[in-house]
């Protein structure tokens, strides 16, 4: 047993976040009986679905270093969404059609992010807060407000309201698959080992022959269309469109990045890592939801973990340098 | 390099310029933007907003960010309603606005100095926390309340709102304080370098500390002018002054990333947004596009600001993004 507990690697954040994850799901089923029952664990996962996206992209955006963090994932997932339901409903093309059109709109979207940061050298906060600002009033402009429906046909729910094997569809289909082609790229591949390094110290980076602006407008790019993707995974989980469905988004999208051991200065972290974290905001927002605590204490909540997990990434890197 | 030089020059002469074409469009497009009703409407209005951009000004000269100022005000304009509904009297709401101000600062304060928090993160956490304070505080009642004290009401003094020399004095005092006191300058050397600073015997720490709380004071009263201009307080109160207030700071012209600007430079960037704001709408715009003029405006001034300040100073940055 003792062998046991020395082999495990204690200080690797995923092993706090699986204990972390075990505990809250023990404490979540005592608190409410619902808690492990099929639905609601299928709706927690649908959410996760839409959330795990978004944060995938974060992550990646913060592991490019140079102050790397993308403010307006929440609002590209808006415009991206405003973008299908537009497409599918008002142009009346193919929902699936459609849906490429979505992660198009992101990747651009994206690719507005990436030229202000890497072309324009604008500081990657104040871009995309800017961004938030445009993509979602870009957003509300479009739909002047009002929700867009009436895309359900062609199978288009089979999305996100299927189950393959118990578990629904998009997590199946969409977010494991992104998480293990991420992790495979990043841990993997020569992209990969330029993007820790980009991420770790450019200068060094660029020196060995890297192009970092390339690198880093890529990672921006990549987010966008990620929030695209997450965009199509809601609408057809909802089956609606509206303007303001990423609002909020960019706050959890960065906790779970930042609870799943993505150093906010670069370099340093891994996607599964993200994942765990996912799950357990997933599993504390599904747990305050069962309380009927509502959605803004959840927020709350949101913040206060996101600024415990920066503190104790700070007390442990002060312990480990005496 | 003589063009750098002729591009900072372009970059402050930029902003007068603006200015003054943005008064003279809207004047042409309505005639009700130049008359003096108007423009005493858009200086009260905007009045708490100018302050909370005056100390945000602070904390981006040094290099960091704030953005949890809204919800801040938000918790001040509550504790402010609750207080003065209660019937005490205005000097104790006064100072009770400006401590809760000041201790909303101090806990951002505290997360980036002694916890080592990036400013982004832990402002962005306490955004949050603020913002669900304010929902519990308010508990689905709406507050409704008076000015505290007539400077706070839209009262005018010859045709001039009384806050709006409130303003003119945080101002005036921030601009003498950040350029003729050592303290001020410091400011300055711990954005440009904070290794340097600190090598240089500044202390960096409660320089930060002091600025944050700079800003949690100047939210205390922009609490004030809040409940005064709005008169209700609600869970979302104050929101929308946080990206307004950066806004204001990087259209002004501050670096964001430290080591200069000004805090006059802000009084311009803002006098610029709200001038937009009113103006368009006095144009027949509809609100809706107001987000995309901010917007692109942030997105326009710092992009100038920055090709400036590259050509002038980071040939080592070239091919870093």
């Amino acid at each position: 047993m003792n062998r046991v507990m020395r082999s495990v690697p204690w200080s690797d954040r995923r092993v706090s976040l699986a204990l972390l994850i075990v505990i809250a799901v023990v404490v979540m089923s005592l608190l409410s009986p619902y808690f492990l029952r099929p639905d609601n664990l299928l709706s927690m996962t649908q959410y996760g679905a839409v959330l795990g996206l978004l944060a995938l992209g974060q992550s990646i955006v913060i592991l490019g270093g140079g102050g790397g963090i993308d403010l307006s994932v929440g609002s590209t997932m808006s415009l991206s969404g405003v973008v299908f339901g537009l497409l599918a409903v008002n142009v009346g093309l193919d929902p699936w059609v459609a849906a490429l059109g979505a992660i198009a709109a992101g990747a651009v979207l994206g690719g507005v992010n990436a030229a202000l940061i890497t072309l324009l050298r604008i500081p990657p906060l104040i871009a995309t807060i800017a961004t938030l600002y445009l993509f979602a009033s870009a957003a509300l402009v479009l739909t002047n407000g009002i929700d867009i429906n009436g895309f359900d046909h062609s199978g288009f729910a089979f999305l996100g309201q299927s189950k393959i094997a118990g578990f629904p569809t998009q997590v199946i289909l969409v977010l494991l698959p992104a998480y293990v082609i991420a992790a495979i790229i990043l841990s993997r591949t020569p992209t990969g080992r330029r993007i820790y390094e980009t991420g770790n110290n450019a200068q060094a980076a660029l020196l060995t022959g890297v192009n970092v602006r390339a690198t880093r407008a890529g990672l921006y790019i990549t987010s966008g269309a990620l929030a695209g993707l997450a965009a199509v995974v809601n609408a057809s989980w909802l089956l609606n469109a509206k303007a303001a469905a990423g609002a909020g988004m960019e706050l959890q999208s960065i906790t779970i990045a930042v609870l799943g051991g993505i150093v906010i200065t670069g370099g340093i972290g891994r996607v599964s890592g993200t994942l765990l974290g996912l799950v357990l905001v997933v599993i504390l927002n599904s747990g305050l939801q069962l309380a009927g605590v509502s959605n803004t204490w959840q927020i709350g909540l949101l913040g206060a973990v996101l600024i415990v997990s920066v503190l104790i990434d700070t007390l442990r890197v002060r312990r480990q340098r005496t | 390099m003589a063009d750098s030089r002729t591009l900072r020059r372009v970059q402050l002469a930029l902003l007068p310029v603006l200015l003054v074409v943005e008064f003279i469009v809207f004047s042409l497009l309505s005639p009700r933007f130049f008359t003096p009703e108007n423009l005493a409407n858009i200086a009260y209005n905007s009045a708490d907003l100018a302050l909370v951009a005056a100390g945000v000004t602070l904390v981006v000269i040094l290099g960091g960010i704030d953005v949890s100022t809204g919800f801040a005000v938000g918790i001040v304009a509550w504790t402010v309603a609750k207080l003065s509904g209660a019937g005490l009297p205005a000097f104790v709401v006064i100072f009770a606005a400006l401590v809760v101000g000041a201790i909303l600062g101090a806990i951002n304060g505290s997360l980036v100095t002694f916890g080592k928090v990036p400013p982004i993160i832990a402002t962005l956490g306490t955004a949050a926390i603020f913002q669900t304070a304010l929902f519990a505080l308010w508990n689905s009642n709406d507050l409704f309340a008076s000015p505290v004290a007539p400077i706070f009401s839209g009262e005018r003094v010859l045709g001039v709102p009384m806050v709006v020399g409130l303003v003119i004095v945080v101002y005036a005092f921030l601009a003498w304080f950040m350029h003729k006191r050592p303290s001020g300058r410091e400011l300055y050397a711990t954005g440009s370098n904070p290794e340097a600073a600190r090598l240089a015997g500044i202390r960096v720490r409660r320089l930060t500390f002091l600025s944050y709380l700079t800003i949690g004071v100047l939210v205390g009263l922009a609490g004030l002018i809040y409940v005064g201009r709005v008169g209700v307080v609600q869970a979302s109160s104050g929101n929308e002054l946080t990206l307004l207030a950066i806004a204001a700071v990087v259209v002004g012209g501050t670096s964001i990333l430290g080591g200069e600007g000004s805090v006059l430079r802000t009084l311009g960037g803002l006098v610029f947004i709200v001038v937009l704001q009113n103006g368009i709408v006095l144009a027949g715009v509809p609100p809706l596009w107001n987000g995309l003029m901010v917007g692109t405006t942030i997105i326009l001034a710092v992009a100038i600001d920055v090709l400036a300040a590259r050509k002038a100073n980071r040939p080592l940055l070239r091919g870093l993004a």
